[in-house]
């Protein structure tokens, strides 16, 4: 048999809507999971030793357990205790659940590696606890977090092609079929592999111009701000 | 202005760091805290804006206590916007300087009159560059932390605690990081501090400054105030064999 990549042509449409849903889990379950791992990275801070315990074991289940279980776990487990949802609802879940243990412990290393002394300056000149995480902990933490942070955003682009396993038509899925019914593996698997490329590279790319971005004493203040802040008139 | 009562800290259950400490403070007054390292100073100091919570004791602030709130025979702690409240009221300059790295000097300055004050950015920045102008930083405002010498720095964190318009000013060994020869223009500022009548709790080991701008010195030790009274007494006759030992090695 000999290759021949023109193949995949009329079948790109189909697998860049394939692609599409790759993307939507990921990004939805990605965003839940920062959210989520935000507030619990919080927990694991806290006073509690309650909630820094009941994160601290959450994190040891998820980051410790294949997210294709979760996935099994979720979509075929659940119903035997009455809950039953649909293939991307249960991605959603169960992506969630897995990222969420891993963005938990990469914005942890972040929110501590601000100095402590920082924090009691912002203490010291009256600021509460809320404000001096979003002035002084987090605008660090960010340069602190996004390499890892990213690192694990494309791990789990690429992890959510354990979604084709619960039959969600994402991009693995998708690939699978079109291959089983036409015979043409290295093909389709190369198209699909490029397209992964593309979504993976795409984030690298954004990570190259967050760091860039990041480095605040190179990028300087924003003309406006610097403006203002020099009390200069507006033009001029 | 300041009125520290029975004040102990520990850390742990084996370190004692302050003893049972009373010091009053009268508006306007400079007081020196000087004394050996660990000997207490900086715990005090930290006490009095409740960065460190007292094992015992009260701490008050322009008649306030500070921390907790009083009455029906139990102290109960502030809550969070409580404290801070009556921190922004507690001017604090750290021995290493707490700049905040990814802010310009100028906006580390403003940062509590925008933040905490809610006061607009264009008057912030207005009493931001007088105040600079007062720290002799004025151009320098443009610049991050990080390219700013030691002294310079120190400057703008005194900047900064001075934009609160504080009712006191903790200063925490503030020339202790300093290369010797930067030293001289941290304190030339903090001079000129005093002399606008703040009142002014300083730890140094910078006994010229003691002796040249204080109303009394306070030395302590293991936790403890040992003696105190104007410079002229203390360093003129000392009365406790620790205070003279202590002089011995610091007044080479």
């Amino acid at each position: 048999m000999n290759i021949d990549f023109g193949f995949v042509i009329p079948y790109l449409p189909i697998l860049f809507k394939a692609a599409g849903m790759t993307i939507v889990i990921t990004v939805l379950s990605q965003a839940i999971g920062t959210v989520l791992g935000f507030f619990f990275a919080l927990a694991r801070m806290s006073n509690s030793a309650i909630l820094r315990g009941a994160v601290w074991t959450y994190v040891l289940i998820f980051r410790g357990t294949p997210m294709l279980l979760h996935l099994f776990y979720v979509y075929y487990a659940a119903p035997a205790v009455g809950i039953t949802l649909e293939p991307f609802t249960a991605a959603i879940v169960a992506m969630s659940l897995s990222t969420t243990a891993y963005n938990c412990e990469i914005l942890r290393a972040g929110l501590q590696a601000v100095p402590r002394g920082q924090i009691e300056a912002a203490q010291a000149v009256g600021m509460t606890w809320p404000r001096i995480l979003r002035t002084i902990v987090i605008p660090q933490a960010l340069r602190v977090i996004i390499v890892p942070y990213m690192t694990n955003f494309i791990s789990h682009t690429k992890g959510s092609s354990l979604a084709s396993v619960i039959t969600v038509p994402e991009l693995m899925l998708t690939a699978q079929m079109i291959y089983s019914s036409t015979y043409r593996a290295i093909e389709i698997l190369t198209a699909a592999g490029a397209i992964y490329l593309i979504l993976t590279s795409a984030l690298s790319l954004a990570q190259l111009w967050l760091e860039r971005w990041l480095r605040y004493d190179e990028r300087g203040l924003s003309r406006r701000r610097r403006r203002a802040l020099l009390l200069l008139p507006r033009h001029g | 202005m300041i009125e520290v009562a029975g004040l102990t800290k520990r850390f742990g259950e084996s370190v004692q760091a302050l003893a049972g400490i009373d010091l009053t403070v009268q508006p306007g007054e400079v007081v020196c805290l000087i004394g050996p390292s660990g000997s207490g100073k900086s715990t005090l100091l930290r006490s009095i804006n409740f960065l460190e919570v007292p094992s015992s004791g009260l701490v008050r602030v322009a008649g306030k206590r500070v921390g907790f709130r009083e009455g029906g025979g139990r102290d109960r702690r502030l809550g969070g916007r409580e404290l801070a409240a009556q921190r922004a009221e507690i001017g604090m300059v750290f021995q290493l300087f707490h700049l905040w790295p990814h802010k310009t000097a100028l906006e580390n300055v403003i940062l509590g009159l925008v933040e905490v004050r809610g006061m607009a950015l264009a008057d912030a920045a207005r009493l931001g560059h007088e105040l600079m102008a007062k720290v002799d930083l004025a151009e320098k405002m443009d610049a991050y932390p990080e390219h700013l010498s030691g002294g310079q720095r120190q400057r703008v964190a005194i900047a900064r605690a001075l934009a609160m318009r504080p009712k006191v000013m903790l200063f925490d060994e503030p020339t202790s990081a300093l290369d010797p020869e930067l030293v001289g223009e941290v304190l030339a500022v903090m001079e000129k501090v005093a002399a606008e009548g703040m009142t002014m709790v300083v730890a140094t080991h910078e006994m010229g400054f003691a002796r040249r701008v204080s109303d009394r010195v306070v030395f302590m030790d293991q936790g403890r105030i040992i003696e105190q009274g104007p410079p002229e007494q203390i360093f003129g006759s000392a009365q406790s064999e620790r205070l003279k030992r202590f002089l011995d090695r610091v007044l080479v």
